[in-house]
């Protein structure tokens, strides 16, 4: 496990650092942010029209109300988790791409109902909205990428970990 | 593919989460001093000098820098506060975890306490950014912290406070619950296979 760990340690803090470097944030998580934005509008628009995406913004035209997607809850550092954890196991490339892409959506199929229901807590309350932005989502996030990297495990064929 | 044990864990780890936040709240001034404790070892050793002490109210750590400021015409010592709660979360999501696995309580306390250096360890960037970066070049120069420090030390807290506080808690469980995972997912053995493939 010492060297899995370590593989998975060295991968997730390259994959964060080069996600912190600007050229990296304008080409890729400043339009992923728009885009989870835009999506998370379209789909709340379903039901209340009364929502508009702008840019990171997410805005109710009825009340004011608006939050922005920050580093942490645009689901990219869940992502980055995701990969590292995925490449740092010894697993036949197909697999791997194929759990990166599975567990990439189901990563961020969740980050949308977050930020989706965090809009809808924060203009019901908005110490619920600090509790669930803070705290509670974190945590359920982290284990939608552990549960997703287990399932991944238990689709792996069983000679897999063996594999070169 | 037989997802029936990992949903079964799955769904243990959601319902023991409630308790696990509701215990975490209720400890986490006790449990925001010790972290504190763990930050002022962390500043010894990535700031000598920096830190003369670490007060708290309630779940807010009040850092004492040795930095000296001017307030209304006097000059006083920098004091940064901190919200431990953003960095100490995890507690909760670990106990989830290990509930849901059954794990025993020595290991649930070791584990508890296995966090409180990463927990440490985002507090005490917390006060560095601050210093270093958000008040102005002044204090930076002042507190030594300049060039490829301050870039470290942007990693370094974006590290602590995105990923850290839930990740933690995770790699802990995973160490701690090892023959509980094995049995959950039988291709697990393959992290030790890997050390030597």
């Amino acid at each position: 496990m010492g060297r899995f760990l370590a593989s998975f340690v060295a991968i997730l803090v390259g994959l964060f650092a080069l996600e912190l470097t600007p050229p990296l944030q304008v080409a890729l998580v400043a339009p992923w942010t728009a885009g989870l934005a835009w999506l998370s509008a379209t789909l709340a628009a379903a039901v209340d029209p009364h929502v508009l995406a702008t840019g990171k913004v997410l805005r109710s035209t009825t009340n004011g109300f608006a939050i922005s997607i920050e580093a942490g809850c645009n689901g990219i550092e869940a992502a980055i988790v995701l990969i590292a954890a995925m490449l740092a196991f010894r697993a036949p490339w197909k697999h791997r791409l194929l759990g990166i892409a599975a567990g990439l959506a189901a990563v961020q199929l969740l980050n949308v109902v977050r930020v989706i229901s965090l809009f809808y807590l924060g203009q019901w309350s908005f110490a619920a909205f600090e509790w669930a932005h803070l705290y509670l989502w974190q945590a359920l996030i982290m284990l939608d990428v552990l549960v997703v990297w287990l399932l991944w495990l238990r689709a792996l064929p069983p000679q897999a970990a063996l594999a070169p | 593919m037989k997802a029936t044990p990992v949903a079964a864990f799955a769904l243990r780890a959601l319902l023991w989460l409630a308790p696990s936040f509701a215990l975490w709240y209720g400890v986490a001034p006790w449990h925001a001093s010790i972290a504190g404790a763990f930050a002022h070892v962390w500043l010894a050793v990535l700031a000598p000098g920096l830190l003369a002490t670490v007060e708290r109210t309630g779940t807010t750590l009040a850092f004492v820098t040795t930095l000296r400021v001017p307030v209304a015409g006097q000059e006083g010592f920098l004091v940064a506060e901190a919200g431990a709660l953003v960095y100490t979360y995890g507690l909760a999501l670990f106990l989830a975890l290990m509930m849901a696995a059954r794990a025993p309580w020595r290991r649930i306390l070791a584990g508890a306490a296995l966090l409180l250096p990463f927990q440490g360890w985002g507090l005490a960037l917390d006060l560095l950014v601050q210093v270093g970066i958000n008040l102005g070049p002044g204090i930076a120069a002042q507190a030594g912290l300049a060039g490829w420090r301050r870039e470290a030390i942007a990693l370094g807290y974006q590290v602590g406070s995105v990923i850290l506080p839930s990740l933690a808690p995770v790699i802990a469980w995973a160490v701690l619950c090892r023959p509980f995972i094995e049995g959950l997912v039988p291709r697990a053995g393959g992290m030790q296979q890997a050390t030597t493939g």
